[in-house]
C-alpha cells in the first residue's frame, strides 16, 4: 500500500465525553482508521462551568460545552484529521456548525427509505439538516467501512480512557 | 427618724459653694416615710438655660432647597453607546497520543483454502439467497443475536505512563481486529486464547506456560504479528529446539501468511549475515546454533531485538548453562518464555526462567512466596480441563503384561547379577551403577536379545491389527531409537514410519506429512526425545507408551502430540508395564511424581518437595539403601535434546 493510498483511506472520529462530578467534564476524540485500530487520541483536562455560565446557558450548557469548548478545540488539535466525526447524542450535532467537517449522530434503522439517513457498518446516521452535502461526501467513502463494522465500540474505548485519565494527578481542571 | 435623715443625706449634696443642693429625682410623698415630725426642706431651682453643640452638617440647608430641574430635548435617532458583556469562553488543556505507524505488506497471492481450517466467514452455499443490502442477520430473522463476549486488552501493570496505559486501553477488542478485514486468520481463535493473545501483547515480560495442545504456537504467532503489524516491533527473534524449526515455519505460514521470516541456517558466514539482515521482521532459529553464533559476534556486535521468544523454555532451567547464559544475554527489548512444563523437576527451575524475562534481577533467588507472586503478574497457564470442556477425552489404561518364559529368565538373570554387583561394590556403590542396571533391566522388558520375545509387540501387535483395520492411527513412543527400529521392521505391515533423532532433519516433515495423509501407515514410532514436543499430531486416536520416561511431565508432553485442540475423537493412551518388572515399582514413582506436579501448578502446600528421585528412592527400587548423600539428584537419562 503507497502512502498516498494509505491517506486515502477513510478515517473516523469518535467524539464522546465523561462527567466527574467534582472536576466537571472531560471529552476525547479517537481517530482511527476504517477498521477500528487508533490513529490519534486526543482528550482534554477537565471543564467546569462557572456559577455564571450555569446560569446564563441554562440548557444549552451542555451541548456549548461538549460541541463548541471541547468538540471544537479537539478537531482543532487533532493532527490526523478525520473525514466524518460520529457523535452519540444528536444535541451535539451543532458541532458542525463549527467545524469543517460531516458531523453524524446514531439513530434507529428507518421504516422507510429515508433520504437523509446513511448506513454504514452496522450503524445508521443522520447528519445536520443545514449540510446535505456531508451525507453524500461521506457515502463515497462509506463502502470503505466493513458492514460487520461496530461504529459504537470506539465509543466504549474512549469512555475507558478518559476514566483512566480521570484517575491521575495530571487531571486537574482547567 | 434616722432613716429619713439618711436618705435626705443620700440626696441631697454640698455643692462647690456650700451650699446644700437636691440631686433629683424629685422628692415624692412616697418617697419618705410620713411621720409626724416637722422637716426643713431646702429647695433651690436649677437653671433651665442648657447649652448644646450643634453640627453644621449641611443637610437641613439642603433640604430646605429646591431642585433645579433643567429639560432637554434627545433625539431618539441618536446612536446610545451600551456596554456588553460576554461569558469568556473557558479554558482548554489537550492531551494526546499518537499511535505509531502500522507495518503494511504485500498483500499475499489467493489460495484455495485449506479443507482442514475453519474460517471465520465460511463462504455461503450458492443455493443460498443473497443477504439483501442493508440488513443484517439479526435484522432479517427478527431477533436480536446475543453478542460474543469480547476481549478487550488491558494495560500490564508495569505500565506507568498514562501513554503507555492510553495506548493499549484504546485497542479495539481482539475479535474486532481478528475478524478477517486487517488480518486475515485462518480460524477463529477460541476465547482463552484471545485472552492469551492479549495478555502477550500487552507484556513485556511474559511466560506463556499453557498445557501442551492449548495453541501456544498460534497465540504467540498472532501477538507476535499484532505487535509487527501495530509498528510495537520491527525485528523478533524466535529460538526453538531444531527438530521443531519445520513446525514454527508451517505455523507461520497459516497464521501471519502476511508476515516475512527467515530461518537462521546455513554456514557460519551466511548464519551471521542473516541475523544483521534488515526488512526481516521474523527470525527464526534454534538453541545451538544460537549459543555459537552469539559467540562469533564481537562483544556488543549483536543485533538487538525487540523481541525475543524463547519456545520450550525449560531448556533454559539450568541457569548455568551455556544455553541459558547466551539466551539472557541477548539485546532485546521484550522478552517472552513458552513452555508447557514451567517446573519439571524442581520449583526453583522458575528463577531461570524469571531471569531470562528480566522480572528478577541477575542471580536472584526469589523464595517460594516471592515465585508465587511473580507467577501472577507474568505467568498465565491454563488446562485443558478449564478450558476445553468440551475436547474429547484422553482414556487412560495400563495394560500389565506376564513377561514370556525367555523375558522372565533374562530379566531375573540380569537382576540377580546386577545386585550381586552392586553389592559386592561395597562404599562404592553410586547412583549410577543403579541406574544402569535399572537401564538393562528396563531393554529387557521391552525385549530379549537373545530370544527376541517380546511380551509388549504381542500385545501391540494385537491391538494394531483393530486399529489398522478400523484405519486408525496411533504414536508409540520409546526411550531408545535401538528399540524403534527393532519395532519398525516388526510393525511393517501396518505402514510403520520411524521419528527420532537418528532421522535427518529434511526427511523428518515429509514422514509426519505421509502418516498424516497416507492410509496404509497406521503407526509413528517416535522417540520422546524428538516426538515428545511441538507435534501437532491430534488425528492419531492411539498413544502407546512402550516404556516409561523418568519425568511424568515428559510422558504428557508425549501424549499431547494426540490429545490436543482439532482431536475430534476419544484418545486412548495405552502404558505397557510389566508385572513383577522394575517397570512396576519406576511406575509407582510415577505416579507419586505426577501427584507433586499437580499439587505444585495447583500452588499447593507442598511446594518444597523436590520432584526429582532422590538417591533413596532409586536405591530403594532393589531394595538398597543410599550410602552417600541424602539430597536430590538428578538420575533419569540426559533430557531430551534436540536429534
Amino acid at each position: 500500500m503507497s502512502v498516498k493510498d494509505a491517506q486515502d483511506q477513510f478515517r473516523l472520529g469518535f467524539l464522546a465525553a465523561v462527567e466527574d462530578a467534582e472536576r466537571g467534564v472531560v471529552g476525547g476524540l479517537l481517530v482511527t482508521n476504517r477498521f477500528g485500530r487508533p490513529l490519534e487520541f486526543q482528550c482534554t483536562t477537565p471543564v467546569k462551568p462557572n456559577r455564571t455560565q450555569q446560569i446564563l446557558y441554562g440548557p444549552t450548557l451542555r451541548p456549548y460545552l461538549l460541541a463548541e469548548v471541547i468538540g471544537r478545540t479537539l478537531l482543532d488539535k487533532v493532527s490526523v484529521k478525520p473525514h466524518l466525526v460520529l457523535i452519540e447524542a444528536d444535541e451535539l450535532l451543532d458541532l458542525r456548525t463549527h467545524v469543517d467537517m460531516p458531523v453524524a449522530s446514531f439513530v434507529a434503522k428507518p421504516a422507510k427509505d429515508d433520504e437523509s439517513i446513511l448506513r454504514v457498518g452496522q450503524q445508521w446516521l443522520a447528519f445536520h439538516a443545514e449540510y446535505a452535502v456531508d451525507r453524500t461526501a461521506v457515502q463515497k467513502r462509506a463502502s470503505q467501512v466493513p458492514d460487520t463494522a461496530d461504529l459504537k465500540e470506539p465509543f466504549e474505548r474512549i469512555r475507558e480512557a478518559l476514566t483512566e485519565t480521570l484517575k491521575g494527578p495530571a487531571a486537574r481542571s482547567a | 427618724m434616722d432613716d429619713v435623715t439618711e436618705h435626705v443625706d443620700r440626696l441631697v449634696t454640698r455643692s462647690a459653694t456650700g451650699d446644700d443642693v437636691v440631686r433629683g429625682p424629685h422628692f415624692t410623698s412616697d418617697a419618705l416615710p410620713v411621720t409626724d415630725d416637722v422637716i426643713t426642706v431646702d429647695c433651690i431651682s436649677p437653671s433651665l438655660s442648657v447649652s448644646t453643640d450643634v453640627y453644621a452638617a449641611g443637610l437641613n440647608s439642603a433640604l430646605q432647597r429646591w431642585s433645579k430641574v433643567e429639560p432637554q430635548s434627545v433625539s431618539l435617532n441618536a446612536i446610545v453607546n451600551v456596554s456588553g458583556w460576554k461569558p469568556p469562553k473557558p479554558k482548554v488543556l489537550t492531551f494526546g497520543l499518537t499511535f505509531p505507524e502500522a507495518v503494511t505488506f504485500l498483500p499475499s497471492a489467493e489460495k484455495k483454502p485449506d479443507e482442514d481450517l475453519r474460517p471465520i466467514a465460511p463462504p455461503k452455499p450458492e443455493s443460498e439467497p443473497a443477504t439483501p443490502a442493508g440488513s443484517t442477520e439479526a435484522e432479517l430473522l427478527g431477533v436480536e443475536m446475543p453478542k460474543k463476549p469480547l476481549t478487550r486488552i488491558k494495560p500490564p501493570k508495569d505500565a506507568l505512563s498514562l501513554e503507555d496505559r492510553l495506548f493499549y486501553l484504546l485497542q479495539p477488542p481482539l475479535q474486532t481486529w481478528l475478524a478477517g478485514q486487517e488480518l486475515i486468520m485462518p480460524f477463529e481463535p477460541f476465547p482463552y486464547q484471545y485472552e492469551g493473545i492479549g495478555w502477550l501483547f500487552s507484556h513485556s515480560s511474559a511466560l506463556l506456560a499453557d498445557e501442551m495442545g492449548l495453541g501456544k504456537t498460534m497465540q504467540t504467532i498472532t501477538a507476535i504479528r499484532l505487535l509487527v503489524r501495530g509498528g510495537q516491533a520491527r525485528r523478533v527473534l524466535l529460538v526453538c529446539p531444531k527438530p521443531l524449526l519445520p513446525n514454527w515455519q508451517r505455523e507461520f505460514r497459516t497464521w501471519a501468511e502476511e508476515l516475512p521470516f527467515v530461518v537462521v541456517e546455513g554456514d557460519t558466514d551466511r548464519r551471521k549475515l542473516t541475523y544483521t539482515m534488515p526488512g526481516v521482521p521474523v527470525l527464526i532459529a534454534n538453541y545451538e546454533s544460537l549459543v555459537r553464533d552469539f559467540a562469533a559476534f564481537n562483544e556488543g556486535e549483536f543485533p538487538k531485538f525487540d523481541l525475543v521468544v524463547l519456545d520450550e523454555a525449560q531448556r533454559i532451567k539450568n541457569r548455568t548453562s551455556r544455553t541459558a547464559e547466551t539466551m539472557r544475554a541477548l539485546p532485546r527489548r521484550r522478552s517472552w518464555a513458552l513452555t508447557g512444563t514451567p517446573i519439571e523437576n524442581r520449583p526453583e527451575e522458575l528463577g531461570a526462567l524469571y531471569e531470562f524475562i528480566e522480572v528478577i534481577p541477575p542471580n536472584g533467588t526469589p523464595d517460594l512466596k516471592q515465585l508465587q507472586t511473580l507467577a501472577k503478574e507474568f505467568i498465565l497457564r491454563r488446562t485443558k480441563d478449564l478450558v476445553m470442556k468440551d475436547m474429547p477425552p484422553r482414556l487412560d489404561r495400563d495394560e500389565i503384561l506376564e513377561l514370556s518364559p525367555g523375558q522372565r529368565y533374562a530379566y531375573d538373570q540380569a537382576e540377580k547379577e546386577g545386585i550381586v554387583h552392586l553389592n559386592e561394590l561395597g562404599d562404592q556403590i553410586s547412583v549410577q551403577h543403579v541406574f544402569e542396571l535399572v537401564l538393562r533391566l528396563k531393554q529387557i522388558t521391552n525385549w530379549d536379545p537373545l530370544t527376541n520375545e517380546s511380551t509388549k509387540l504381542d500385545r501391540l501387535d494385537a491391538d494394531m491389527e483393530e486399529i489398522a483395520a478400523s484405519g486408525g492411527k496411533a504414536i508409540l513412543f520409546s526411550q531408545w531409537t535401538k528399540t524403534i527400529d527393532w519395532l519398525a521392521s516388526r510393525m511393517e505391515p501396518y505402514g510403520a514410519l520411524v521419528y527420532h533423532g537418528g532421522v535427518p532433519t529434511k526427511q523428518r516433515e515429509p514422514i509426519l506429512d505421509q502418516f498424516k495423509h497416507d492410509p496404509d501407515k497406521h503407526i509413528l514410532l517416535m522417540s520422546y526425545g524428538t516426538g515428545a514436543v511441538g507435534l501437532n499430531l491430534q488425528f492419531a486416536g492411539y498413544v502407546f507408551l512402550y516404556d516409561r520416561w523418568w519425568n511424568p511431565a515428559i510422558e504428557d508432553q508425549a501424549i499431547n502430540r494426540a490429545h490436543r485442540i482439532g482431536c475430534k475423537s476419544q484418545v486412548i493412551v495405552t502404558r505397557f508395564i510389566c508385572k513383577d518388572t522394575i517397570e512396576e515399582r519406576i511406575d509407582r514413582v510415577l505416579r507419586e511424581k505426577r501427584e507433586l506436579f499437580a499439587t505444585i501448578l495447583g500452588e499447593g502446600d507442598n511446594l518444597n518437595r523436590s520432584l526429582s528421585l532422590n538417591a533413596s528412592e532409586i536405591f530403594g527400587l532393589f531394595e538398597l539403601k543410599a550410602r552417600h548423600g541424602k539430597g536430590t539428584r538428578t538420575i533419569g537419562p540426559k533430557p531430551p535434546e534436540a536429534a
